[in-house]
């Protein structure tokens, strides 16, 4: 089984970030896009582009019929959805079965498993793999009140089937489980189409940890080291970076070992990233969720590996003997990757779309800027805001930090509001250099310091 | 607009052929753009009012100007004759051009139809969806091919209105 002709079902940096790969391993690439991206770097770069609906996602983007038709009509054998839209729904890797094309991702049946949260707490559960004290499904208040009473204040309620923060709430006491339960469930029902919640502990000094894992279906996985996600704004992920400075060796070894057990147990195939949590203060590491797609920080994962992930899914897609022993791959070196994202930090981080009328990004040693954006482009307003990831490399932390400030001094856009100036001051914190970081540290410490700066 | 881009240029002579415009003179700092129905004309106002309406207006745009850019998607745009109306994919599919195999046709060309009518079908995935004219008026052209994939906006039928 060989891919010919694989058809890029996203848009923005990652469709660039695809074509490319496809290219290097001799696929044809034909991109799909809405009438908004006529005109992008990805639809100019694949040898093919189809405009199959106008701007809304709704009608393009997320319209899995629409996208595999148009693979199917234009003689596509297989399908990359990137990350975010379509790549974590298992209707897609579905319809792509049933029409023949091979969905270059997780099996349908992983996607659907792991994308609900608490299956996918169960099978890392049955896995060995250690959890955050928590609860299975709670329906009621009172249930709520029991429940936090055995894990010990505070707790945080999430939202079973989806995340990014809709229908989450951390609750000190009691009386905070009763004042937000019942909204947390009608926003998690309004996001996700299901309101059901459930209960964690809540980790003061957490850090965010992830495993890069790619399985070959048969059973093998290999992991491409952790990553540490920890700056970051209302659950979004902001800098990201690997490996994680701050853990101990020893600990790391068990990190990815939990990781290749969970999906080793499930057999699965393709990219997949395991997310832990990092309790700093207990040194222990308790398993989130399984993120079954390509990430936005993969970069730096290849970074100091040496590997590229997007190639490796496209081969393993293929049915190819493709991945590498677990001794080949080495972590050395560091990477850290920011988000530039077009939005305004004075108007509580509005998007701001619009024309750049310049565009000079870095460049040099150690530097690599990932971006469908280009002098005259038009960001326009109907996407995520993300219009490139910078991502430098350096010998460890320490200088990897120092290029990373000079890289983000030398980036220059110009035409619309963007975080480089939040960026530049993050890479400027004394904490960020010295790595004593958390979660909720950009939120805290920095974001009140720097809106009045 | 200091620099336009291919985009820019490109949207200004869409924006032309869908006008019932003659002609269109736009200057900016350091810019000018001059389109025009008459293929003699070379330069803004050289197209005299006419009482008699031009029969066949020379086609402005991608298929005859060749400065025009090419767009790095889509299917090839057809020109639109002055006065004629075109009705347009609702979004990518399959072009069918009759309800079901050995049908009749919807619509053939010379047909008078209203708003209402259904001129031809898109399928998505076995999803069938009917295309209505919405504008009343004679067909006088089918320009796509029963079973060709359509591409979002893609021209299918183009419609004279009635006067």
């Amino acid at each position: 089984m060989t891919i010919r002709r694989t058809l890029v079902a996203n848009r923005g940096e990652i469709a660039v970030r695809v074509i490319r790969a496809a290219h290097a391993l001799g696929i044809e690439t034909v991109q799909v896009v809405s009438a908004a991206d006529r005109d992008s770097l990805a639809a100019r770069l694949a040898d093919r582009t189809v405009v199959i609906g106008p701007p809304a996602s709704k009608q393009s983007y997320l319209d899995a019929r629409l996208i595999v038709h148009a693979a199917k009509a234009t003689g596509c054998d297989a399908l990359h959805p990137g990350y975010g839209f379509l790549s974590e729904r298992a209707e897609l890797a579905n319809l792509c079965d049933e029409q023949g094309i091979i969905f270059v991702g997780p099996r349908a049946d992983a996607i659907g498993s792991l994308g609900d949260k608490l299956r996918a707490r169960e099978i890392a559960h049955a896995a060995g793999v250690p959890l955050v004290p928590g609860t299975g499904q709670i329906a009621a208040v009172s249930a709520a009140h029991r429940a936090a009473d055995e894990i010990g204040y505070p707790v945080l309620m999430k939202a079973a089937a989806g995340g990014g923060g809709r229908g989450m709430f951390v609750a000190r006491d009691a009386d905070a489980i009763t004042a937000s339960f019942d909204k947390a469930s009608t926003e998690a029902r309004e996001a996700f189409g299901d309101g059901t919640l459930y209960m964690e502990r809540y980790v003061e000094n957490a850090r965010h940890v992830e495993v890069q894992v790619v399985g070959d279906g048969r059973g093998r996985v290999v992991h491409f080291g952790e990553r540490d996600c920890s700056v970051q704004r209302r659950y979004q992920k902001v800098i990201e970076e690997a490996p994680c400075a701050a853990m101990a060796d020893g600990l790391r070894a068990d990190l990815h070992a939990a990781a290749i057990k969970l999906l080793a147990s499930m057999k699965y195939l393709n990219a997949g990233t395991v997310e832990f949590l990092y309790d700093v203060n207990r040194q222990a590491v308790y398993f989130i969720e399984v993120n079954t797609r390509i990430q936005v920080e993969h970069p730096v994962s290849e970074q100091v590996t040496g590997f590229d992930l997007v190639q490796t899914q496209f081969r393993v897609a293929a049915g190819e003997a493709a991945l590498p022993r677990q001794d080949q791959i080495k972590v050395a070196r560091h990477a850290i990757e920011c988000r530039i994202n077009a939005e305004d930090a004075a108007r509580n981080f509005m998007p701001s779309p619009g024309r750049i009328t310049r565009w000079r990004p870095p460049a040099g040693a150690g530097i690599r800027v990932d971006s469908h954006c280009q002098d005259g482009y038009l960001v326009p307003p109907f996407y995520d805001s993300m219009i490139a990831k910078l991502i430098v490399t350096a010998a460890d932390r320490p200088s990897a930090v120092e290029r990373l400030r000079r890289a983000l001094a030398e980036f220059e856009i110009d035409g619309l509001t963007t975080n480089l100036p939040l960026l530049r001051y993050i890479a400027a914190e004394p904490d960020f250099m010295a790595n004593r970081i958390h979660t909720r540290w950009l939120e805290q410490s920095v974001l009140p310091a720097f809106q009045q700066s | 607009m200091s620099q336009p881009t291919a985009a820019d240029i490109e949207s200004l002579i869409e924006l032309f052929n869908r006008s019932p415009w003659d002609e269109m003179h736009l200057k900016t700092d350091g810019f000018e753009i001059f389109l025009s129905n008459d293929a003699a004309a070379s330069k803004p106002g050289a197209v005299v009012p006419s009482a008699v309406p031009a029969t066949v207006p020379a086609p402005v745009g991608r298929a005859s100007s060749g400065a025009a850019p090419q767009s790095a998607a889509g299917a090839p745009e057809v020109s639109i004759p002055a006065g004629m109306v075109a009705v347009r994919a609702p979004n990518l599919g399959t072009f069918y051009r009759a309800p079901k195999p050995g049908a009749p046709p919807y619509v053939e060309i010379g047909q008078q139809i209203t708003a209402e009518t259904e001129v031809c079908l898109i399928e998505v995935m076995k999803l069938f969806t009917p295309v209505r004219a919405g504008v009343a008026g004679t067909v006088r052209q089918l320009c796509a091919s029963d079973g060709q994939m359509v591409e979002f906006e893609q021209v299918l039928v183009i419609v004279e209105p009635f006067a």
